[in-house]
C-alpha cells in the first residue's frame, strides 16, 4: 500500500536490513521480517510489554515503535542474551534466574521480563525489592504472581555481583552456589548434609529428612 | 494390577509422610526426580531462551492472514454487507460473509451447551464485536486495511443488558431465530431439598442474607486466542494449530462442524500463553481461518488481539447471588440456600461438563456439614458476549465457594463470632469422610481444621486482632481487616458417567514408551498452558519406574500422535492424566517383572520392585537386582517367550470419584481511611492438595491463582455502558494487576492424601483463585464491620471502599498530602 523504506538495525550484534513500510510495528519486522519471535504481542495498548527489547540499551515496548523509528539503532532481545559474556557460552544468569526461581510458567511474559530485568541490573546491578517491581511494572504476567519473577532477578544480580568470584573465570556453577548458600538437601555426603562413611545412595529421596528450611 | 476398565480399584500405593512440615528448599538433582522434589522445570529452556513455538510464532509458506470485521452495535439487524471495495485492493484475496459459510454448512457451530453460535452473523447481531465477515489477505497489514473497507449497513436495534432487565416482560428478544423462543430465559436450575431447607429455616434461632454479585471477568491470558488452518488438498488433510486446551475434544468437534471425517483433522496445539479456561472453547475466528483455508487451499492464519479476546471469547462469573444462612445462636448452621441470577449472554456458550447446567455450582455447602441445603439459578441472554467459562475453576466452584465464605462471615458478624471460630464448629470433621454434602458431593478426605490452624498461626492471627482492636480504640487513620476463607474445591472431572463435554466422557489418558536404551516417552492427552505437565508427569514415571526424571519426555497437544483426552482445565490433569500416567507406569512396571525374573533366572513371583531405589530385585536376594535400564534392554534384546517384544503401555482413566482440594487463605488488609485504597499486610496461603509431585510448581500455581484472586477482588471488570459498549475490553480499561499491586505470599501446606487416586494426588491449579476473593473481601468488610459493614462488592476498587468507609461514617477528611486523583462522586459503570 505504501512505499517501502529500507531500515538498518543492528540486532543482537548483528547488522539486518528490513524493506518496511513506515506503518509497520517494530515488533512485526523482530517477528516476521526477522524471524525472532521470542518477543511477543500480548496486547494492542502498550500495556503488557511482552514485546519488550532494548533499544540502545534502553527498554522499550516495541508494538509502540514504528520500525523505521529505531533505524540505525542497536536492538538486542531475549535471542541475544546467550551471547552476552555474562553468559560464557550458556544461559544468562538472568535466564538461569529464571529457572532456578521458577520464575516462568507459560512463559509467554518471559522474554520481555528478561528484557526488563537486563535494564534495570544494567542501571542497578543490586537493586531492592520495591525495585525490582517498579522496574517490571511494565510487564504483564498472568500466570506467576510475580513474587518468584522477582526472586529471579534477585538471583541474577547476585549471581552477576559474584561472578569474578569464579576462578576459572565461567558462571558460578549450580553446585558451587549450593555450596555458597550453605544449601543443604538432606542427603548424606550431599548438598552439606552430614558426612558419613557410606556414599549418598543415588536415587534416596530428600524429601523425608529433616531438613532445614520451610516453606511457610 | 487394574485392567483399563477396573480403575476403581487402584490403591493410592504410594504412601507420603509428608506432614506438611519442613521440605527441601531446592532439588539439586540428587534424587532420580520423583514425587516430591523440586525439579527444575524440564520445558524452561526453550522459554527463557525465546525458543518457544506458541500459534502466533507460526509461519508456514503462502500462508495468508484473516482479520475479522466485527460490529460496532451490540444487536442490529444487518441490512447489507459490501466487501467490493476491500476486494479491489492489491493483497485482499478474499472476503467472506455468512452468505459464503452457508454454502459449506460452516455459518453457524454447536456450542459446548448445545446452543448455535453465528460463525459469521446471518441476520442479527446479538452483542458489541460480533464476527460479521472476514478479510483474507497476504499480510496482516492488508487484511487491516482490507476490513476497514468493508461496508455494513445495521439497522440499529434496542440492546438488552443486564439479565435483570433481560428477564423484563417488555425487554427485546435476543434470540428470536430459535423455534419457541419468546423471552431471554434460557433455563432454570435447581438444586437440594427446598422443603427440609426451609424447615430449617423456620426452626433457627438466627438467618441472615446478602446478596452479591461475581462480577464479568475474562480470564485473560497473555497470549490472545488464535490459529493457523492449513488445508492440505493433496491429503484432504486439515491441520489447525490453534490455542487450544482441548486439542482432541476440538479435533472431534472441528470434524463434527465442518464434515471432515475426524482421522482426516489434525490440531496440534503448540506452546500456550497461559489458558485459564479462556481457550477450552472453539471461536469463530478458528472455524472461518479454516473455512478461508479449505476454500483458497492456502494456509490461513488468525490471532486476536487483546481487544477482540476480551470482547468476545469466553467471559467468566457474571453470578448475581442472594445467599442466606439459617443457624442455632451458638453459631451451628442448619440450612443454606441460594438464588442465583445467571447472565450468560447472547448465546449459552458456557463451558462445563453438559450435565451441569450451572456447573459443580452446588458445591456451596462448602467446608461444613450443614444438614439442609437448596439453590435455585435462572439464567439469561443478554447483548453481551457469550461465556461462562470456568476461568482457573472447576466449573462455577469459585462463585460457589465465594457465597459461602462471604456468608459464614456475615453469620459471624451477626453473632458476634470470631470467623475462625464459627468456621471451627461447622467443618465436616476430619473422621465424617467419605462424606456426602446435602447437594449430593462425596467428599473423598479433607482435615480442614488443620488447615486452618495452621494458617492461624503463620498469620500471627490473635496479635492481628489485637491490632486491629487497638486501632478502633484509638480511631487510627488506618484500619486493619482480617479475612478467612476455608475452602473445599471438587475437581478432576469425570466420572465419565456422570461428566461428559459434548457427550465425550471426561476420562484422560497416558501412553508410555520405553526405549531400548531405557528413555522414555510419555503421551498424555491433557495439555499444558503453563503448568508445567512435561516435568510433573515425568516424575511420576520416575516414581512409579525408578527412572531418572532427565530420562522421560513428556509430549502432548498433537491428535495425530497422543492418546485421546478431554484437555486440561477444571484442575483436572493431574486427578485424570496424572492417574493415567501412574496406571500406565505400574502396567509397566508388571511386565518389566517378568523380563526381571528372565534376566534374573527367578520366578516371576519373586520379583520385588524397591521404591526407594527404584529397582527390581529377587525376594530376599536384594542383591541379585535390575535397573529398569537393563530390562528395558532384555524387553527388545532378550524378551521372554512368554511376553510379547517392546515395553509400554497405555491406559485410558475413568477416576471413580473426583478430587476435594482444600486450604484455608487468610487476608491481612490496612484499608486506608483518607482514600479507600488497600494494602495487603499479609498474605497466608495453606493449601492441601493431596500427596504432592513438584512442590516448587505447587508453590507456583498458588503464586500465580492468588495473584489473579487479588485482580478478580481488587481490578478486573468487563463493564457494558446502557448501549452495550464494552467499557472494560482492554488493557488500558480491564486491568490486570501488575507487580506492585501484588504482595509476597506466605504458603504453607498440609498432606490429605486422596485415597482413591493411584497417587493420592488431587489437583491445585485452581484453588488459589477459588478460595482467595472471599478472603479480600471477608478482610476487607472486616476492618469496618465493627460499623456495620457486612458486604462490598468486587472490585472492591479505592472508590467502592471509600463509598462504604463513608456509609459506615468511617472515612476521614483527607490530609494534605493526598491526592484525589478520581472523583468519588461518579457511580461505577453499569454492567
Ligand atoms: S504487546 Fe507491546 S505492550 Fe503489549
Ligand atoms: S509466565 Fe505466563 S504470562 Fe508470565
Amino acid at each position: 500500500m505504501t512505499d517501502k523504506r529500507e531500515i538498518t538495525l543492528t540486532v543482537n550484534g548483528t547488522e539486518r536490513t528490513v524493506e518496511a513500510e513506515p506503518r509497520k510495528l517494530l515488533v512485526h519486522a523482530i517477528r516476521e521480517d526477522l524471524d525472532l519471535t521470542g518477543t511477543h504481542i500480548g496486547c494492542d495498548t502498550g500495556n503488557c510489554g511482552a514485546c519488550t527489547v532494548l533499544k540502545d540499551g534502553e527498554p522499550i515496548k516495541s508494538c509502540l515503535t514504528f520500525a523505521v523509528q529505531a533505524d540505525g539503532s542497536e536492538i538486542m532481545t531475549v535471542e541475544g542474551m546467550e551471547d552476552l559474556p555474562e553468559a560464557s557460552g550458556e544461559l544468562h544468569p538472568l535466564q538461569e534466574g529464571f529457572r532456578e526461581e521458577h520464575g516462568l510458567q507459560c512463559g509467554y511474559c518471559t522474554p520481555g521480563m528478561i528484557m526488563s530485568g537486563k535494564a534495570l541490573l544494567d542501571e542497578n546491578p543490586d537493586p531492592e525489592e520495591g525495585e525490582i517491581r517498579e522496574a517490571i511494572s511494565g510487564n504483564l504476567c498472568r500466570c506467576t504472581g510475580y513474587q518468584n519473577i522477582v526472586k529471579s532477578i534477585e538471583y541474577a544480580a547476585d549471581e552477576l555481583n559474584k561472578e569474578p568470584a569464579a576462578a576459572d573465570g565461567g558462571t558460578v556453577t549450580a553446585e558451587q552456589r549450593f555450596a555458597d548458600d550453605d544449601f543443604d538437601c538432606g542427603v548424606e555426603n550431599c548438598c552439606g548434609g552430614p558426612s558419613t562413611e557410606t556414599p549418598h545412595v543415588e536415587g534416596a529421596d530428600p524429601q523425608f529428612d529433616d531438613v532445614g528450611g520451610d516453606d511457610t | 494390577m487394574s485392567s483399563e476398565s477396573d480403575n476403581t480399584t487402584e490403591p493410592t500405593e504410594y504412601q507420603h509422610d509428608d506432614d506438611g512440615g519442613p521440605q527441601p528448599e531446592k532439588h539439586c538433582g540428587h534424587g532420580r526426580g520423583g514425587m516430591g522434589e523440586e525439579v527444575t522445570r524440564k520445558e524452561d529452556k526453550r522459554f527463557i531462551t525465546g525458543r518457544g513455538n506458541y500459534v502466533d510464532d507460526i509461519k508456514k509458506p503462502r500462508m495468508l492472514h484473516c482479520e475479522i470485521v466485527r460490529s460496532p452495535h451490540a444487536h442490529a439487524r444487518i441490512e447489507d454487507i459490501d466487501g467490493s471495495r476491500a476486494m479491489a485492493l492489491d493483497d485482499v484475496v478474499a472476503v467472506l460473509t455468512a452468505d459464503d459459510l452457508l454454502e459449506h454448512g460452516l455459518a453457524t457451530m454447536p456450542t459446548l451447551m448445545d446452543d448455535t453460535q453465528d460463525v459469521l452473523v446471518n441476520d442479527k447481531v446479538k452483542f458489541q464485536s460480533q464476527e460479521v465477515a472476514a478479510v483474507i489477505a497476504t499480510d496482516r497489514y492488508a487484511a487491516k486495511d482490507g476490513a476497514e473497507k468493508v461496508e455494513v449497513e445495521y439497522d440499529v436495534l434496542d440492546p438488552v443488558i443486564g439479565a435483570e432487565e433481560a428477564l423484563e416482560d417488555d425487554a427485546p428478544v435476543i434470540r428470536e431465530e430459535l423455534d419457541d423462543q419468546d423471552d431471554n430465559h434460557i433455563f432454570d436450575w435447581e438444586t437440594g431439598d427446598a422443603e427440609a431447607t426451609d424447615a430449617v429455616f423456620d426452626a433457627a434461632d438466627v438467618t441472615v442474607e446478602e446478596q452479591m454479585e461475581y462480577q464479568r471477568l475474562h480470564p485473560a491470558p497473555i497470549e490472545t486466542c488464535g490459529c493457523v488452518a492449513d488445508w492440505d488438498p493433496g491429503d484432504d488433510k486439515m491441520t489447525v494449530h490453534m490455542t487450544s486446551q482441548a486439542p482432541h475434544a476440538h479435533r472431534t468437534l472441528f470434524s463434527q462442524v465442518s464434515g471432515i471425517p475426524e482421522h482426516k483433522v489434525r490440531i496440534v496445539s503448540p506452546d500456550v500463553g497461559g489458558g485459564f479456561g479462556n481457550k477450552v472453547p472453539i471461536y469463530p475466528g478458528y472455524v472461518v481461518a479454516a473455512a478461508a483455508s479449505y476454500v483458497l487451499e492456502r494456509p490461513v492464519k488468525w490471532v486476536e488481539e487483546r481487544s477482540e479476546n476480551i470482547q468476545t471469547t469466553g467471559f467468566a462469573r457474571d453470578y448475581d447471588m442472594t445467599g442466606e444462612l439459617a443457624a442455632t445462636e451458638n453459631g451451628e448452621i442448619k440450612g443454606v440456600k441460594v438464588d442465583v441470577l445467571a447472565d450468560h449472554g447472547a448465546y449459552n456458550a458456557a463451558a462445563q461438563p453438559s450435565k451441569f447446567p450451572a456447573g459443580f455450582f452446588n458445591i456451596f455447602t462448602g467446608s461444613y456439614d450443614i444438614e439442609a441445603a437448596h439453590g435455585s439459578l435462572t439464567a439469561a441472554y443478554t447483548n453481551t458476549a457469550p461465556g461462562g467459562v470456568a476461568y482457573r475453576c472447576s466449573f462455577r466452584v469459585t462463585e460457589a465457594v465465594y457465597l459461602i465464605e462471604r456468608m459464614v462471615k456475615v453469620l459471624a458478624d451477626e453473632l458476634d463470632l470470631d470467623p475462625a471460630e464459627i468456621r471451627r464448629r461447622n467443618f465436616i470433621p476430619s473422621d465424617a469422610f467419605p462424606y456426602e454434602s446435602a447437594t449430593g458431593w462425596n467428599y473423598d478426605s479433607g482435615d480442614y481444621e488443620k488447615a486452618l490452624d495452621k494458617a492461624l498461626e503463620m498469620a500471627d492471627y490473635d496479635h492481628y486482632r489485637e491490632e486491629q482492636q487497638r486501632r478502633i480504640e484509638e480511631d487510627a487513620d488506618k484500619l486493619i481487616g482480617i479475612g478467612i476463607s476455608s475452602f473445599t474445591e471438587v475437581v478432576g472431572a469425570g466420572p465419565g458417567k456422570q461428566c461428559d463435554i459434548a457427550g465425550i466422557e471426561m476420562f484422560d489418558s497416558a501412553d508410555l514408551r520405553v526405549n531400548p536404551t531405557g528413555n522414555a516417552v510419555l503421551r498424555v492427552g491433557v495439555q499444558t498452558q503453563g503448568q508445567g505437565h512435561e516435568t510433573t508427569f515425568a516424575q511420576i514415571i520416575a516414581e512409579e519406574l525408578g527412572m531418572d526424571v532427565d530420562n522421560i519426555v513428556v509430549e502432548h497437544g498433537d491428535t495425530d500422535t497422543e492418546p485421546y483426552g478431554l484437555g486440561t482445565y477444571g484442575s483436572r490433569s493431574t486427578p485424570v492424566a496424572g492417574a493415567a500416567a501412574a496406571v500406565a507406569a505400574r502396567k509397566v512396571r508388571d511386565k518389566a517383572k517378568s523380563i526381571a525374573a528372565n534376566e534374573l533366572e527367578a520366578a516371576e513371583e519373586d520379583i520385588e520392585w524397591d521404591r526407594e531405589s527404584g529397582e527390581f530385585h529377587v525376594a530376599g536376594a536384594p542383591e541379585r537386582s535390575i535397573t529398569i535400564t537393563e530390562i528395558a534392554a532384555g524387553a527388545y534384546m532378550n524378551h521372554p517367550g512368554s511376553e510379547e517384544p517392546g515395553l509400554e503401555a497405555t491406559n485410558y482413566y475413568d477416576p471413580p470419584e473426583m478430587t476435594y482440594p482444600f486450604g484455608s487463605y487468610i487476608v491481612i488488609v490496612e484499608v486506608d481511611r483518607e482514600t479507600g485504597e488497600v494494602d495487603f499486610e499479609k498474605f497466608v496461603a495453606v493449601d492441601d492438595c493431596g500427596n504432592r509431585i513438584n512442590p516448587m510448581i505447587i508453590e507456583g500455581q498458588i503464586h500465580g491463582g492468588l495473584a489473579q484472586g487479588i485482580g478478580t477482588a481488587m481490578m478486573e471488570h468487563v463493564t457494558y455502558d446502557d448501549n452495550g459498549n464494552v467499557t472494560g475490553g482492554d488493557f488500558m480499561n480491564y486491568l490486570l494487576p501488575t507487580a506492585k499491586e501484588i504482595p509476597n505470599f506466605d504458603t504453607g501446606h498440609t498432606v490429605t492424601p486422596s485415597p482413591h487416586h493411584p497417587i493420592g494426588a488431587k489437583g491445585v491449579g485452581e484453588s488459589p483463585t477459588v478460595g482467595s476473593p472471599p478472603a479480600i473481601v471477608n478482610a476487607v468488610v472486616d476492618a469496618m464491620s465493627h460499623s456495620g459493614v457486612s458486604h462490598v462488592e468486587m472490585p472492591m476498587t479505592p472508590d467502592a471502599v471509600w463509598e462504604a468507609l463513608d456509609e459506615a461514617e468511617l472515612t476521614l477528611e483527607p490530609s494534605a498530602n493526598v491526592d484525589f486523583a478520581f472523583d468519588t462522586s461518579e457511580e461505577p459503570a453499569d454492567d
